[in-house]
């Protein structure tokens, strides 16, 4: 379900190995899809996301981003996010958040271009583009300009992951996003993520929860030594066929 | 491509280990001596090698002293290492030998390590305890023992007896066997372990239970013990108090440190690659003024020679993590 | 209120604090110290001090360190004495030298951040090779003098128009709200802060380090040949050791103003604060009659007591 004016997108495995002699296997995501990642950790899940967010160069095989047109072969991560793909990390604090900076400037360093105005950066620009996703995420932080580290993990999140929607992504690539992340906050960002894929964004989330991937996501692809193991989505998903498939049994 | 780097993964060889503790080092350090050897026969004849050691071994001295600190990690560093060696001699040549007329080396040679001993736990206890980032630590009583040093000793004085002067003579291994020998007891210690698993992750080390300030601080005493060591070997060398001499070390040896492969960001490398790095920056003055190079072209080369030697064993790093990733 | 306490810009008004007291001390202990003379005199050297330190400021903010900076300072020093001896017009010999030093910079942060190598050793390996290649060149006698013009810049005795300061002093305040302003609107600014604070994050969040450490230190290198020209017109003739000084007073006056050396906090404000506080220490121990000797040895032990005070870092326990 496209939103009108965007012509469907998605991103594209064809042919990738994830490590040396493992079976290629291919895989698209569609335009409004939420595709779960799941397996042991380590067992090659984490790998494809960031093989698709072009963190990784694939082993064999490549990733292919089109919106709607000719596609584009991911080369590298500033490229993938040129072509509308977003990725947020998993270790909140070694590879998210800039402790010593402000909610503000953490909210808007990936997208600062869009603040300048005769060179400096419009503050006021900034604080309208931040209040829209302020509301949109309820992100609990009374004072914007307060350093990043004030903010419980959630929020943390929550601006993390508004740094990157301000990007308007097409595809959105979640490592574990609601590690560490309270109840009710997960419940907002599972709104959240509903809601973008209902604007037509495609979603695909690595987590360790199995309830949630099961109880958000369209697809979930397991992953087991290296390989794609199993895909399981429809009737066939639920939490004990997930695990099964992440032990390696097949149904 | 493949095949080839798991051959070579598998038959680690000497050459291969050495490469991967001290980095490029070696390699300059066996191209360096073939080539002073050479060139220059007799200045490098078994014969001369006490003298020849005697006039590396303040530099050595200062590099070795410099490792400990910089293990410990978290911008761990001591540039008082060559100001404390001034200290160590304007005390020893205008103090006790001068003017209290003590010149046993049963009071000297305690008296030296005491005396780096003591600096090395101020700076310790600066920098671990009081938690003042290392370098600007260090740096205060870098100017605080330079303007002591040249307050006690306004120009250059004094003689030295006869047993010290032998330091830089035919006993000149002496102390740098003794630093090694106080290294090789500190890694039989467990203390070792705590040390290189504070400077390569000092949460983690924290998190399994090692007392890092503790670490930390033992590290500068280290230091200082080793800088005091160092501090005789200039006297010995000079053979008088020169308050001048000694500061100008403090960089040289922190270069050498570099060369010698041992990680500026700490936890990784020993004090051996740091003596090859400093024997290497003696052998290339050593080979430049054979030459008859001005001393401003040595300072090119030597600063040059700094640069490639540190960029080659980064990219060796490199190759090495690629290789391993494959 | 421990976050608070702990925060840039507390320690920046520390720093302030100090040089006021300071100021005060000096005037009550020392006769002459608040004359106009005086004042002049230590504005003069705090601003030169602090047009040194703008690319310390900007290195340690990175989270790198500039140890380069005196040898660029005498390299600027000499080459523009020389050249502008030889006859050459001083706009096109500024040109020359500022091009070469962005050149210099560049190769520091060009390599530290391309192989991922301490700009310490990085930094002083750059450095003794500049200081060399000079040495070469002026086979160790540079000479030359600085043109009127210059001179009259940074005299002490200098004025703008009524106002009984050099134009060093009006031209130094504005550059300083220009830095200001770079670092805290303009995407340059905010990602330096960013990439200091967290450099893995940095990558993530599109910004290129390598381009920054290049830009970063370009820029260092430039401001310490600017202090080398204007130390050139200070001093009147060149000398290749002008910069030595500088080598732990930058690193000295950047702390004390408050910017942590692990990177991602500071601002300028408080290295000119920091240079200011140094400038006083130094005119006040003079002042009270000490050595040279003894100056630098109590200089050493206020930095150790000015930094314990308020530029401490976090015990290895909070940072988990």
């Amino acid at each position: 379900m496209a939103e009108a004016g965007r012509p469907s997108a998605e991103l594209r495995a064809a042919g990738l190995a994830l490590a040396a002699g493992k079976a290629p296997f291919s895989e698209t995501v569609q335009a409004g899809e939420i595709v779960g990642l799941s397996g042991l950790d380590g067992h090659g899940q984490e790998r494809f996301l960031e093989t698709l967010a072009g963190l990784h160069p694939p082993r064999s095989g490549e990733v292919v981003v089109s919106d709607g047109g000719a596609g584009a072969r991911v080369e590298g991560f500033r490229q993938a996010v040129r072509h509308g793909i977003a990725y947020l990390p998993r270790d909140r604090r070694a590879t998210g958040i800039f402790p010593a900076l402000s909610i503000l400037d953490n909210f808007a360093i990936a997208t600062i271009g869009r603040d300048v105005r005769g060179g400096l950066i419009s503050r006021r620009s900034r604080r309208e583009r931040y209040q829209k996703f302020h509301r949109q995420l309820s992100i609990v932080a009374p004072n914007p300009r307060a350093p990043i580290t004030a903010l419980s993990g959630g929020n943390q999140q929550k601006v993390l992951l508004a740094r990157w929607l301000a990007h308007d992504p097409r595809f959105l690539l979640l490592n574990d996003p609601t590690r560490g992340v309270d109840i009710a906050t997960r419940q907002t960002l599972y709104g959240v993520f509903r809601e973008l894929a209902r604007e037509g964004v495609a979603l695909v989330i690595l987590s360790s929860e199995i309830e949630e991937i099961v109880t958000l996501c369209d697809r979930v692809l397991v992953f087991r030594e290296n390989e794609l193991f199993a895909t399981l989505s429809g009737q066939a998903l639920d939490s004990d066929r997930v695990i099964a498939a992440m032990f390696g049994k097949r149904q | 491509m493949t095949a080839v780097t798991d051959s070579t993964a598998r038959r680690p060889g000497i050459v291969w280990l050495m490469w991967r503790r001290t980095g490029f080092a070696p390699l300059l350090l066996l191209v360096l001596l073939v080539l002073n050897v050479v060139l220059n026969p007799v200045r490098f004849a078994p014969g001369n090698w006490g003298t020849l050691i005697g006039l590396a071994a303040p530099l050595i001295g200062a590099a070795l002293a410099s490792t400990p600190a910089i293990l410990g990690g978290r911008g761990g560093i001591d540039v008082s290492v060559g100001p404390l060696m001034g200290f160590v001699n304007a005390i020893v040549v205008k103090v006790m030998i001068t003017e209290l007329g003590m010149s046993s080396p049963f009071v000297i040679v305690p008296a030296a390590l005491l005396i780096g001993a003591a600096v090395g736990a101020v700076n310790g206890f600066l920098a671990a305890y009081v938690r003042i980032q290392p370098i600007v630590a260090t740096l205060g009583t870098y100017l605080v023992l330079v303007g002591v040093t040249l307050t006690i000793l306004p120009s250059p004085m004094g003689s030295v007896p006869a047993w010290l002067k032998l330091f830089s003579g035919s006993l000149s291994i002496v102390p740098l066997a003794a630093i090694f020998l106080i290294w090789w007891g500190i890694r039989r210690l467990p203390y070792y372990d705590h040390l290189m698993a504070t400077g390569s992750d000092d949460r983690a080390a924290y998190t399994a239970g090692v007392d890092v300030p503790l670490v930390r601080f033992l590290s500068y005493v280290v230091t200082g013990v080793f800088a005091g060591i160092a501090g005789l070997m200039l006297t010995a060398l000079i053979g008088s108090a020169d308050g001048n001499i000694a500061p100008t070390y403090t960089l040289i040896a922190i270069s050498a440190v570099a060369l010698g492969g041992v990680s500026l960001a700490g936890g990784r490398g020993g004090l051996l690659g740091a003596a090859i790095g400093a024997i290497c920056i003696f052998l290339i003055q050593s080979v430049l003024t054979l030459f008859n190079v001005s001393t401003f072209v040595l300072q090119i080369a030597y600063g040059a020679i700094l640069v490639i030697a540190i960029c080659l064993t980064a990219i060796q790093d490199r190759i090495e993590k690629r290789a391993r990733q494959r | 209120m421990r976050v608070h306490l702990n925060s840039t810009g507390a320690r920046v008004a520390g720093a302030i604090l100090i040089a006021v007291l300071l100021f005060l001390a000096g005037s009550a202990l020392i006769e002459g110290y608040s004359s106009a003379f005086s004042i002049r005199a230590m504005l003069v050297l705090a601003c030169l001090l602090a047009v040194a330190c703008v690319g310390q400021t900007l290195t340690i903010i990175i989270g790198g360190i500039d140890l380069s900076i005196p040898f660029v300072i005498g390299f600027a020093n000499v080459v523009a004495a020389q050249l502008y001896g030889d006859g050459m017009n001083f706009v096109l010999v500024c040109a020359i030298v500022g091009v070469l030093a962005l050149g210099i910079g560049a190769l520091n942060g060009a390599i530290s951040a391309g192989l991922n190598l301490h700009p310490l050793i990085v930094t002083l390996g750059i450095g003794t090779i500049v200081q060399g290649a000079v040495l070469v060149w002026t086979r160790g006698f540079p000479s030359g003098s600085a043109p009127e013009a210059v001179t009259k810049f940074v005299s002490i005795g200098g004025s703008v128009g009524p106002i009984p300061v050099p134009w060093l002093i009006p031209a130094f305040i504005a550059l300083s709200v220009v830095i200001i302003v770079v670092l805290n609107r303009t995407p340059y600014g905010r990602r330096l802060f960013a990439l200091g604070s967290n450099p893995r994050a940095a990558a993530l969040a599109l910004i290129n380090p390598l381009r920054m450490w290049i830009v970063t230190f370009a820029l260092s290198a430039f401001f310490a040949a600017v202090a080398g020209v204007l130390l050139l017109g200070f001093t009147g003739s060149a000398y290749g050791d002008v910069g030595q000084p500088y080598l732990f007073q930058t690193i000295a006056a950047v702390v004390i103003g408050g910017t942590a050396l692990v990177g991602g906090r500071g601002s300028f404000l408080g290295t000119v604060a920091g240079a200011v506080v140094l400038t006083q220490i130094n005119t006040l121990l003079i002042g009270l009659g000490l050595q040279p000797s003894l100056v630098q040895a109590a200089l050493g032990l206020v930095i150790i007591v000015l930094v314990s005070l308020y530029g401490r870092e976090a015990h290895v326990r909070a940072t988990i």
